[in-house]
């Protein structure tokens, strides 16, 4: 109504002058048009961005078609060639041949019976459906007959018979196959049986077809392998299957879901060449056609690169980002993808580190075999020390492992009293019970008290793992009580201020907060010699048994220490030339820093510690405290490792890895002299008055504040640090702390601009977990840069000695080392095997902690360090290289390599189980000792005599200070006499090795842990039960032990037999040690091809030949042999492992004599009884008496670089 | 006017609009910055060696100065058969008589040719006849040897007794390590090859530690082996300028430049010293880079 105006209105305002309309004279049209257009602008922008701005990889997907479809075709011609080569070898041919004129043959007898088939089909059609009919009737009836009533059922009965005579009409096609059908009746008998007569017969065809075919059947598929094995790519079939794939090419996303693991990764949208069948290199993909320049685009489109990997972590099941980082559902950039926007918690690794995804899910492994740079870092980890002040689980176990034990004995000891409690007062209360109360509480006073046994015996478990992990516990670095017996005293200061200048590359860091080249180190100085002072003060007093270094033979030292083994962790030669391993310390300049004494005794046996220390009473003991229990100063990790105060275990051993190599105190003094001739001692570090600080009680306390604020007892064992716990932060999780909680203090800007702190030079953004680990190590105080702190909050790590290669490594796996927690992948994926493949995982730690791979390889392909000595390249020492271990698992019986690992001279004293094992070498010896001749054995005994302290029933040394209570006991051996040997001077299976198999006194504990891996390596069950071997027949024993001393069998020319003479020349174990070392399987294998096995070992291949289905030995056999229809390798094999002694004397004396008949060298056998180590007294002296007048029994080559040892060694 | 207006305001956007496209589609960034994963530096094939006729010939002496070690005698008696047979077997490290030195391994170790080709740029044809290494008196025959790559070795035993055959070769060289049985009277080894070059291949029996041979393969046939005389003579090469090089198992190498002229004979004697030793033979420690050394596994 409002609206419309009254005419009065109308007419006033046609009165008035008009108004400008708005409506009529002004417009918005272009300002609605703009706003029109921006609307269909940005729909069209919003279309657009959908499908082409969101949609980055839509044009990665056309590119990936277009170079992919060209690299294919280029790749075609060669691979359609090289078919055609294969195919046109004389071999394919006559295949080819076969299969043709195979199918050839079958093809008539084929279409017969195709023939028939096909009429037996039809008529069979034409029966079955009036029988069924039928027979369903027939059922219908039978069921009424079941449920009528009896009356009923006779009549339905009749019905049934009825109607199994009814005719039945059948229409059967006729015989000629003219189509036509023949009209036919049958009642239902005759119906069935011609029902089931012709499935028969269909079944009796097509079982015939199917005998026909297999023959050309299986002669096409021996084709096709045929071409499959000799084409080395795709085949050109299989190439333009994937042309033809391209061409259908599905542009869309590609996603991998896996719910479980709660992983979407799209990766494979762009990536679209990761799991293609052929390996695609980046200039294959390159934009200008396959080998030339690849661009971005290229780079994202190659292949997985390894194969192996992908199929072990099925992309299906893990996705991608699970391994790699990024962010697996993001499509809409290249940076977001990768997650390389700031906050992503999981960005892309880079190349360098990309092994750090490993670690997330192998936390617990200790070696991952297609993770080189990963297992780098987790060995710098261990060996270069980080692990002395950060904790990270799985490292430096034992540890960790005995504060567990010890808290569970605390909580079982509790528990005992507890329930002794409870069982006290429950007998209490039986007095006034009832009757039925107090059978209760008897009863449960009974079965407390034995709850409490079963405690006991858990508790006993207990005690002796804390006695294991005590044992197999190691430090880093040395023994710092052992300073005063073992250093020159100016030179610690020295090393303090710098030990990369003394050593380069040493594993000890250097503390730069001491050396005073921090401008706000003002004290340095002082701290380091109060350090210095707190050492020195604190460190064992006593006196190393003398040594004459003037006895000690150079060239022998020199000799022993390049062969025996010393070189696969220690290296010598100056910091650009070092020869050997990186393991331990270059010992170049260490005759600068040490005392003779201390060195001599520590090569005999680094082991042997100067006084044992006691945990409960947290001090070292000493003789003293044995001699107040009436006992002697003996401790050793077998009998005497609980303290006579308290019954506590002791450490008793020094916490070092090095092992014990047996060798005899003149062959330790040989080696000292060696390595101190490398050195001039005269100059450096003997200023004493220079060190006179070091005996300031004042500095030492200070010292102590210094030694505890650095942490130094992480890697060194030091008095009064003994418990102290690790100073730094625990790095378990340490790659998965957010990045703002990474303190980058004042260099935070720079981080994020990506400037260089010290050249100041503009780079890529370090803003990231890498950047700040990498700079870090490189210089560990740079967070401090710029910042007021007061001298002991200032940071403390010291500076390791890293190459790039080790700096990448360390970071990778820092990178990896994310926890539980911060994983992309749930707990559930990760790594934690229960069966087999956990032995091989804890293994691991203990191959790795030992340096097992320094002599020797373990994994196949790996090549130990002294496999790459100098030394070893010459073709006469190669033989001498320590055994392959890659199938020891399989080659050894588990409790054999038990009990070697434990002994591994086999020497009779330590080893009561080995029965015969080491009769072949005790027998040698035995042989040499029963020619005794006077003239020889009373310069044996002038030279044991003139010998010092060989033995521990020789008490002649020195007695220092600390042994002084004990001294009057007759028996007493001291810390500071040399322990016998634990074994001979020898190695227990390959005598004639240079190289020797130390002794690395192993507890229990790891010993299992060995013997495990190695059988989980090899697949072998555990325990292992042997298989019966087939008793050899008279007949048998004679062939064999013909054949074995036949002209044509080589076996006796290169293995030991026993005869001391023989044995001089030989290269290989002795087979007695066969039946209780080895598996019989093994080596069967073995005996037919040992290059398989081990490339490049003693024993040639080629000793047997096929003959049929057995192997008959490759030369001339016996003729005894003509008769023999058996395997010889087999029958050798039983032969070999049902040996004994007698018969190898046998086998012995009637093979060709092995030598010139020289006398082999006879001593007497010392016969003082209880001391344990005349034996190896005795060797060294037959030794020196053989050294005198058998010459002639020395092989003749290698002469120059032999070392001198005993036949019966 | 409207029209107008409208079609202004039209192009404008366009305009806007297209600009914004181009931006933001132009971002795409244009990275081939450099890889080197392409196998563009494809080496040029090979061109095949043919002689041409005008070829011509190194010959030379090997010379020993100083006192050579005599001769020992090697102690069979660890097998009677190898000591019934060869009552009187030497060592053959050095036999010098009248200072000349017999084994040394002559080979061209590089050169250029007449035609400006570098000897490397040649392919050889693998020949087809096989070298043979006889196990006769339990020593090698011959003593040194030369062959080419792929080419077939022979090996026979003509002993009473069996031996091994333990070819051990360089880990650098590439060449697979073998070491087979072969008794006495049992069939010649013939399937053994050495597919790269290597100067020289160690030869030993395990049974008999005595026993070595050393197989020089090189990839051209412009090799010999100097004989009781201290002579050797490399025939067939064609002209051009090249390094020669004299190996001896004991003394190392001695190297010089020896001109071929077409048809030419170019003579180059070599010199060792009796008191001089290479390496390979005293098995001492010579020095390493330790960085090359694996401390840790390396694949």
């Amino acid at each position: 109504m409002a609206e419309t105006p009254s005419p009065e209105a109308i007419v006033k305002r046609e009165s008035e002058t008009p108004e400008r309309d708005p409506i009529v004279s002004t417009s918005t049209s272009g300002l609605m048009l703009i706003c029109v257009l921006l609307l269909i602008g940005s729909l069209a922008w919003a279309l657009y961005d959908e499908a082409y701005g969101q949609r980055p990889w839509k044009r990665a997907q056309q590119e990936f078609v277009q170079r992919y479809t060209r690299y294919l075709k280029s790749i075609k011609g060669q691979s359609k060639s090289t078919e055609q080569e294969v195919k046109e070898s004389a071999d394919y041919q006559t295949i080819e041949e076969e299969a043709k004129a195979a199918r050839e043959q079958i093809e008539p007898r084929k279409k017969e019976i195709e023939a028939e088939v096909k009429k037996v089909e039809e008529k069979l059609a034409a029966v079955t459906d009036p029988f069924q009919n039928a027979r369903g009737q027939i059922t219908v009836i039978n069921y009424k007959v079941e449920t009528a009533s009896e009356s009923k059922k006779q009549s339905l009965r009749q019905q049934v018979e009825q109607k199994k005579q009814e005719k039945i009409k059948v229409y059967m096609p006729a015989d000629d196959g003219s189509g036509k059908t023949i009209k036919q009746e049958y009642n239902f008998t005759q119906l069935q049986d011609l029902y089931n007569g012709l499935k028969d017969q269909k079944a009796k065809l097509l079982s015939e077809n199917a005998e026909l075919i297999k023959q050309p059947s299986e002669l096409e598929k021996k084709r096709t392998e045929y071409l499959k094995d000799h084409m080395t790519g795709l085949a050109p079939a299989q190439i333009d299957s994937l042309i033809a794939k391209n061409e259908k090419f599905d542009f869309s996303l590609k996603q991998i879901n896996v719910s479980s693991a709660n992983v979407v990764d799209r990766c494979e949208t762009c990536h679209l060449g990761v799991r293609e069948p052929l390996p695609i290199k980046a200039s294959d993909m390159a934009p200008d056609g396959p080998g030339k320049k690849p661009d971005e685009w290229a780079r994202a489109f190659v292949s997985h690169p390894s194969k192996e990997l992908l199929t072990i972590h099925n992309p299906d099941k893990f996705g991608c980002s699970s391994c790699h980082g990024g962010n697996g559902r993001a499509t809409t950039s290249i940076e977001k993808g990768h997650g390389l926007n700031r906050f992503w918690l999981h960005p892309l690794y880079g190349k360098e580190n990309m092994e750090a995804g490993c670690q997330q899910c192998h936390m617990a492994d200790r070696v991952l075999q297609d993770a080189p740079h990963l297992t780098l870092g987790k060995d710098l980890f261990q060996n270069r020390g980080c692990v002395g002040c950060h904790r990270s689980e799985g490292f430096d176990r034992e540890t960790d492992a005995l504060g567990n034990t010890r808290q569970q004995i605390i909580q079982l000891e509790d528990n005992i009293k507890a329930n002794e409690r409870e069982a006290r007062q429950a007998r209490e209360a039986v007095g006034n019970a009832s009757d039925e109360e107090a059978q209760e509480l008897q009863a449960r006073a009974e079965s407390l008290t034995v709850a409490n046994s079963l405690i006991a015996a858990q508790l006993d478990q207990l005690n002796i793992q804390a006695r294991y992990l005590m044992q197999d516990q190691k430090k880093v670095g040395p023994n710092l009580k052992d300073v005063r017996l073992k250093l020159v005293k100016e030179w610690i200061p020295e090393w303090l201020k710098d030990p990369q200048a003394f050593r380069p590359g040493t594993k000890m860091p250097t503390f730069w907060r001491l050396n005073g080249e921090m401008a706000h180190d003002t004290r340095a100085d002082d701290d380091r010699k109060a350090i210095a002072a707190y050492l020195w003060q604190e460190g064992f007093d006593g006196k190393m048994p003398q040594q004459e270094r003037e006895k000690g033979n150079t060239a022998n030292g020199k000799q022993i220490f390049e062969t025996v083994g010393c070189m696969a962790c220690h290296s010598i030669g100056d910091s650009d030339s070092r020869t050997g391993g990186d393991f331990a310390a270059n010992l170049q300049r260490v005759g600068e820093k040490a005392n003779f004494d201390y060195i001599v005794r520590w090569i005999y046996n680094p082991r042997q510690r100067w006084a044992p220390y006691c945990p409960k009473e947290k001090r070292d003991l000493t003789a003293e405290d044995y001699a107040k229990n009436n006992l002697p100063f003996v401790f050793d990790t077998e009998q005497h490792s609980k303290c006579p105060n308290d019954g506590a275990e002791l450490q008793v051993q020094n916490m070092t890895v090095m092992p014990n190599f047996r060798l005899t105190k003149d062959e330790a003094r040989d080696v000292a002299s060696y390595l101190f001739s490398l050195s001039d001692q005269s100059s450096t570090f003997r200023d004493p008055a220079a060190s006179s600080y070091m005996d300031d009680p004042v500095l030492k306390e200070k010292g102590r504040e210094k030694i505890k604020q650095f942490g130094c007892a992480g890697c060194h064992e030091i008095r009064g640090f003994e418990e102290e716990q690790r100073i730094g932060k625990e790095l378990t999780a340490e790659g998965s702390t957010p990045i703002e909680r990474l303190d980058f203090a004042m260099l935070t800007q720079k981080a994020e601009q990506g400037i260089d702190p010290d050249t100041k030079k503009q780079g890529e953004e370090w803003y990231n977990h890498k950047g700040f680990f990498e700079h870090k190590l490189a210089k560990p105080w740079i967070y401090d840069t710029g910042k007021e702190k007061e001298p002991q909050d200032r940071l403390r790590m010291p500076q390791p000695y890293l190459t790039p290669e080790w700096k990448t490594a360390l970071t990778t796996f820092l990178l990896g080392s994310v926890g539980t927690e911060g994983a992309n992948v749930p707990p559930s994926l990760f790594y934690k095997p229960d069966d087999q493949r956990k032995a091989i995982q804890d293994g691991w730690w203990v191959v790795k902690k030992y340096n097992c791979m320094g002599c020797h390889s373990i994994q196949v392909g790996q090549r130990s360090v002294l496999m790459d000595l100098p030394l070893y390249q010459n073709p006469d020492w190669k033989d001498q290289l320590p055994p392959k271990l890659t199938s020891e698992g399989a080659r050894v019986d588990p409790n054999w390599l038990l009990s070697f690992l434990h002994n591994p001279s086999l020497s009779d004293e330590n080893n009561k189980q080995g029965g015969n094992e080491a009769a072949g070498t005790t027998q040698a010896n035995g042989a040499a000792n029963q020619k005794t001749q006077p003239t020889q054995s009373s310069q044996a005994n002038a030279n044991s005599s003139s010998g010092s302290t060989q033995s521990g029933a020789e008490t002649g040394a020195p007695v220092g200070n600390q042994s002084g209570g004990a001294a009057s006991q007759p028996t007493v051996q001291t810390a500071e006499q040399f322990n016998p040997q634990p074994g001979a001077d020898r190695n227990g299976v390959r005598i004639y090795l240079k190289a020797r198999m130390p002794t690395f006194n192993f507890s229990p504990n790891e010993l299992r842990l060995l013997v495990r891996f190695f059988m989980a390596v090899s697949a072998q069950q555990e325990p292992y039960i042997r298989e019966p071997l087939e008793p050899l027949s008279e007949q048998e024993r004679n062939l064999a032990r013909s054949l074995f001393t036949s002209e044509g069998a080589p076996c006796l020319k290169c293995h030991i037999t026993g005869d001391p003479g023989h044995d001089k020349t030989a290269s290989a174990p002795n087979f007695l040690l066969a039946s209780v070392r080895l598996k019989p399987k093994w080596t069967y294998r073995w005996l037919l091809d040992p290059q398989q096995i081990s490339p490049g070992t003693a024993m040639p291949s080629g000793l047997f030949r096929k003959e049929g289905d057995r192997m008959v030995f490759n030369g001339q056999t016996p003729e005894a042999f003509n008769n023999y229809h058996r395997d010889h390798a087999e029958l050798l094999v039983r032969y070999m492992f049902l040996l004994t002694p007698d018969e190898q004397r046998r086998l012995t004396s009637s093979s060709p004599p092995s030598t010139g008949g020289a006398a082999p060298a006879p001593t007497t056998k010392e016969t003082t009884g209880a001391s344990p180590p005349p034996a190896a007294h005795a060797r060294r002296t037959k030794w020196r008496a053989e050294g005198l007048n058998s010459h002639a029994l020395r092989r003749a080559a290698p002469a120059g670089t032999r070392r001198a040892r005993s036949p019966g060694r | 006017m409207l029209k107008k207006r409208a079609r202004f305001w039209l192009a404008v956007f366009a305009l806007v609009s297209l600009l914004a496209l181009s931006y933001a589609c132009g971002g795409k960034k244009d990275a081939d910055s450099g890889d080197n994963t392409s196998g563009g530096g494809d080496k040029p094939a090979a061109t095949a060696w043919a002689p041409k006729g005008d070829e011509g010939t190194i010959t030379g002496k090997i010379n020993l100065t100083g006192t050579a070690p005599a001769p020992q005698k090697i102690d069979m008696s660890q097998d009677a058969n190898c000591a019934s047979k060869n009552p009187n077997a030497t060592t053959e490290t050095v036999v010098a008589k009248d200072g000349k030195l017999e084994f040394a391994f002559v080979y061209i170790k590089d050169g250029t040719l007449a035609d400006g080709k570098k000897i490397g740029d040649y392919s050889f044809k693998t020949p087809d006849s096989e070298v043979v290494l006889d196990q006769n008196g339990c020593h090698y025959v011959p003593h040194i040897i030369g062959m080419q790559p792929n080419q077939k070795l022979k090996v026979t035993n003509s002993d009473p007794t069996g031996h091994n055959i333990h070819a051990l070769p360089n880990k650098s060289s590439g060449n697979e390590e073998w070491n087979e049985s072969q008794p006495s009277g049992a069939a010649p080894i013939t399937d053994k090859t050495f597919k790269r070059s290597e100067i020289l291949v160690p030869v030993k029996c395990n049974q008999h530690p005595w026993m070595k041979a050393y197989i020089g393969v090189v990839k051209h046939p412009f090799f010999a082996v100097s004989k009781e005389d201290g002579s050797f003579e490399i025939k067939g090469v064609p002209a051009g300028t090249y390094t020669v090089v004299a190996w001896h198992e004991k003394f190392g190498e001695k190297t010089a430049t020896v001109k071929v002229d077409a048809k030419g004979t170019a003579t180059s004697d070599f010199t060792f010293d009796a008191g001089a030793s290479a390496s390979i033979e005293s098995g001492s420690l010579t020095v390493v880079p330790a960085i090359e050394l694996p401390m840790l596994m390396k694949h």
